[in-house]
């Protein structure tokens, strides 16, 4: 992000940088200008390394000659540090001797003193043995502490690394666990989501199947349908025809007739089911019935058994003058 | 019937003439050319032929513009009062106007005559019901009957019959006969 | 039949046909609805009947054959058509010699079948009808009349079979009572006329130089009531058919016109303009008091009273031009029936109180029209051009009414629903105002 922010800048910056240039205008007091002050010493430094590189190669080297110089002065300040730290432990050691010397001469002396001043020797010696022991103490527990501290220092980085590692770790096995639930849990609702899926699919298989068998079945009832609606029309024009209302016929006469019929189309039985109450009138409808020779009914044998076996046939005048 | 057997042939003849002057042609005529064609008998068609010019022109001396004029008016009024049947529209008693000024002769006639009596004899033609056209028949001799009573007759000389399509003047299923037919006569008794 | 052709099946579509026939047959032992033909109109013609002209024993008196006129009668209504016997393949005279596929072959629906036998001065019909499709017979009787009886015994056996065809009484044996008129030249001769409904045997009854108008049959079929304008106005005469007697009813000043007889023959609905106009009074005839029943301005006139006896329809102008009203009772307000056109005139309802028919004028012309009195509906009748006088039969099923034919009068006979018309022979002259009668007891 801030990489990207960096190009946008550099780039922004070299174009308003390029043209802010040569159009001589003053520096408009925008972020564009205010971002090429900021960054100047990068544009300039990458326009130069496109523009000049033998220049930056002649730096290099200048560079890498003045590292080499550098690396020698270091070394020859380092081995005059040896040296110096050589001639200071002589030194050191030759002290160390012009001390043992002085010791030894104060021993002397101090033997010879030592009668003189063995008491308050003693004593004194008593006093800094003490204080030497304390002393001693002293720096012992100093060191002591610093060690402890150096050590619980130790302790505690190495508990915080631990800490912090263990934390790591466990941040990892969480991570771990929970993309491995998360992994899981995803493959389990992939599975149920494939297990609806299959199911839908089943479903929509099923009904597919289920609607194509209807769609047969309706077809097939549609085509006995058709084939009995028009059987139908014809026995109903064929009934109209034959059919001779008496003079003392009302809309309101209604006379039902049970009708069976032979493969053949022929009048098997009729049955007056519901009369119309005018003798006359039931008459007529019965004769009607009764006057067709053969009922027309369709060749197939399925449509005639499920429609015209059996049927009513209903006699009700509707449009009397 | 009542009505005298010179009457009669008097109302007859003046009837027929009526006719006549229309019908001369009337029977080739369109249905609309008749109407005019009744207009023109009902207004001046009965004066031309029957007007009193010839009385005029014989006692025309001696006699003052007052005498003159009253005269004219006595003759024009005869010549009027021969117009004795009046006709009507279709399914209506509306005397029309044309006729008003022949039945206010009459009227006058009758008022100057009171023992005049006269029959209003109505007729209908022959579409529509008998009876409603006996009614009808009789609505017009009715309306005759005020008009006469308003302009001077007296109740009493008027009597009123219907006879509704049943005496047609005229023969015949058009629309000429049919106009020719729905009437009022005035039959001096 | 129509011939019907197989078509080749496939192996599968035979199992399929086989398996839908189980699931078909399955399925109707179960619960599907049985399927249902509603039959909503009748053929539009008349119904076939044989007439088989009647075998006879003994000296039959010639002349009018039985079966002609039974023949006739039915063919009148308009419900029937007849088969000329030189089609029938047998005459048979009774049910052992009836054949009914023959009849059936020759599109018969019955076949009336019969034989007259001669005992002294009468005559005995033995008569049988069958429904050939039904195969059975449904009216088998024996009747006798004079020898000089023959139409009546006809019109007897006519009335019988409509009632066994139709459930409707036949009005065969009724009588029409209607007015002639001869003119020539001026002079005009009307005479009031009873013949059979057919026509026949008519017999006159009044004659008169002057019109005859309206007659009205009593409700017992024995007396006219009339407009006679004999004394040189109208006046209403009642008339005794028997005897002749003749009674002069009402001779107000005005009119005197369109006498209709109450259920119960003790009154009549006048039109008199006694009191200045046309209005519809009813008279007691016994003892001649006057009730106003109309009061308007108008023409209020041609009054009938409706089935119930209580309210009539008249003919009023009162909206400008003629049209058919109706009081329920004879104090309630009129109610317009017609609107269909500017003249509507003489009401005439059914007996049944379904409809009441006019004269109608569309067009100029004028028709016989009526109006369903249930929903209003108007349906003209007649395609005649100057149509008048519309007289129901008294089984509501037939018209009679006057119309111009070649100029001159005639009456026609339809079914009451504007059916096959029949024309009467016309005599010399015009044939007008006809008045079914009552059925005759």
């Amino acid at each position: 992000m801030s990489l990207l922010l960096h190009g946008l800048i550099v780039v922004v910056a070299l174009t308003g940088w390029s043209w802010i240039t040569p159009k001589d205008d003053p520096a408009p007091r925008s972020i564009a200008a205010r971002l090429i002050t900021q960054q100047e010493p990068e544009p300039s430094r990458v326009v130069e390394e496109v523009d000049e590189p033998d220049r930056d190669e002649e730096r290099r080297r200048e560079q890498e000659e003045q590292q080499r110089r550098e690396e020698a002065e270091r070394k020859a300040a380092e081995e005059q540090r040896a040296r110096e730290e050589a001639q200071r432990l002589e030194q050191e050691r030759e002290r160390e001797r012009q001390e043992a010397a002085a010791a030894r001469k104060r021993e002397e002396q101090r033997a010879r003193e030592q009668e003189a001043a063995r008491q308050k020797a003693e004593a004194e010696a008593k006093e800094r043995e003490r204080q030497r022991a304390e002393e001693e103490k002293r720096r012992q527990e100093e060191a002591r502490r610093k060690a402890e501290e150096e050590r619980r220092k130790q302790e505690e980085e190495r508990r915080q690394r631990e800490e912090a590692e263990k934390r790591k770790r466990e941040e990892q096995a969480r991570r771990e666990a929970e993309e491995k639930r998360k992994a899981a849990e995803r493959r389990l609702r992939e599975q149920q989501l494939e297990a609806l899926a299959e199911e839908a699919d089943r479903q929509r298989e099923a009904e597919a199947r289920q609607q194509r068998e209807a769609a047969a079945a309706k077809a097939r009832e549609a085509q006995m349908m058709s084939e009995s609606q028009k059987y139908q029309a014809l026995i109903r024009e064929r009934l109209s025809q034959a059919w001779y209302p008496p003079s003392s016929a009302t809309e309101e006469m209604t006379a039902r007739l049970q009708i069976t019929l032979l493969p053949t189309g022929e009048l098997q039985s009729v049955k007056l089911v519901s009369s119309s109450g005018n003798t006359a009138f039931d008459n007529s409808a019965l004769g009607a019935v009764k006057s067709l020779s053969r009922y027309p009914i369709p060749d197939d044998r399925a449509t005639f058994e499920r429609y015209f076996r059996q049927f009513t046939i209903e006699f009700n005048p509707r449009r009397l003058q | 019937m009542n009505i005298s057997a010179h009457q009669k042939a008097f109302a007859m003849v003046l009837s027929l003439g009526l006719v006549a002057g229309c019908s001369s042609t009337g029977d080739t005529m369109g249905e609309d050319e008749y109407g005019s064609d009744v207009q023109a008998v009902d207004q001046d068609g009965g004066s031309t032929v029957y007007g009193g010019s010839e009385d005029g022109g014989v006692s025309s001396t001696g006699l003052t513009d007052e005498e003159m004029r009253e005269r004219e008016e006595r003759a024009e009024q005869e010549a009027m009062r021969n117009i004795t049947t009046f006709y009507f529209d279709f399914d209506t008693a509306e005397i029309k106007p044309e006729a008003r000024e022949v039945l206010v002769a009459h009227a006058r006639y009758l008022e100057s005559n009171p023992n005049q009596q006269v029959r209003l004899e109505g007729h209908g033609d022959e579409r529509g019901t008998k009876e409603y056209n006996l009614a009808l028949g009789e609505r017009r001799a009715n309306a005759v009957e005020r008009f006469l009573i308003v302009n001077g007759a007296s109740r009493g000389q008027l009597e009123t019959v219907s006879y509704g399509e049943e005496k047609p003047a005229v023969m015949g299923s058009n629309e000429s006969a049919w106009a020719q037919n729905r009437r009022v006569e005035l039959v001096f008794e | 039949m129509t011939n019907r052709t197989r078509t080749p099946r496939t192996l599968s579509a035979f199992y399929l046909v086989c398996s839908l026939l189980v699931w078909a047959l399955v399925g109707s032992t179960t619960a599907h609805a049985e399927l249902t033909i509603r039959i909503t109109e009748g053929a539009d013609a008349a119904i076939p009947v044989a007439v088989v002209p009647f075998a006879e024993s003994g000296s039959i008196p010639t002349g009018d054959k039985i079966s002609s006129i039974v023949q006739d009668d039915l063919t009148m209504t308009g419900e029937f058509r007849t088969l000329a016997p030189e089609k029938m393949l047998s005459l048979p005279s009774k049910r052992s010699e009836v054949y009914f596929r023959d009849w059936r072959l020759l599109g018969q629906r019955y076949v009336l079948v019969g034989e007259l036998t001669r005992s002294g001065d009468r005559v005995q019909a033995r008569y049988e009808l069958f429904d050939v499709n039904r195969e059975e017979r449904i009216l088998g009787e024996s009747a006798s009349a004079g020898i000089n009886s023959m139409r009546t015994l006809a019109h007897h056996i006519s009335d019988k079979v409509y009632e066994a065809i139709t459930g409707v009484p036949g009005a065969f044996s009724t009588r029409l009572a209607y007015v002639t008129l001869q003119r020539s030249g001026s002079e005009a001769l009307y005479r009031l006329q009873v013949s059979d409904v057919d026509g026949k045997r008519a017999s006159i009854r009044l004659e008169s130089d002057e019109p005859i108008l309206s007659p009205a049959w009593s409700p017992d079929g024995k007396k006219l009531a009339y407009v006679s304008f004999e004394t040189g106005r109208p006046a209403v005469y009642i008339h005794e058919l028997s005897s002749g007697n003749r009674t002069r009813i009402a001779e107000f000043r005005g009119l005197n016109s369109a006498p209709a007889w109450s259920d119960d023959g003790r009154s009549l609905l006048l039109t008199l303009s006694k009191d200045g106009n046309a209005e519809i009074y009813r008279m007691d005839i016994a003892s001649k008091d006057l009730k106003r029943l109309t009061n308007h301005w108008s023409i209020d006139t041609e009054a009938s009273w409706d089935h119930t006896g209580n309210g009539f329809f008249f003919t009023s102008d009162r909206s400008g031009g003629p049209q058919i009203y109706h009081k329920s009772s004879e104090g309630a307000e009129p109610r317009r029936i017609t609107f269909g056109s500017r003249y509507n005139a003489r009401p005439r309802p059914d007996p049944e109180g379904k409809f009441v028919y006019y004269v109608h004028q569309r067009n100029g012309a004028f028709h016989i029209a009526r109006t369903n009195l249930s929903n209003g509906e108007e349906t003209v009748l007649t395609r005649t051009e100057s149509d008048e006088s519309p007289s129901v039969a008294p089984n509501g099923r037939m018209l009679i009414y006057a119309t111009k034919q070649s100029g001159r009068s005639v009456l026609t006979v339809i079914s009451a629903d504007g059916g096959a018309a029949y024309s009467l022979p016309a005599s010399e002259g015009d044939v007008r105002e006809p008045a079914w009668s009552p059925i005759l007891r």
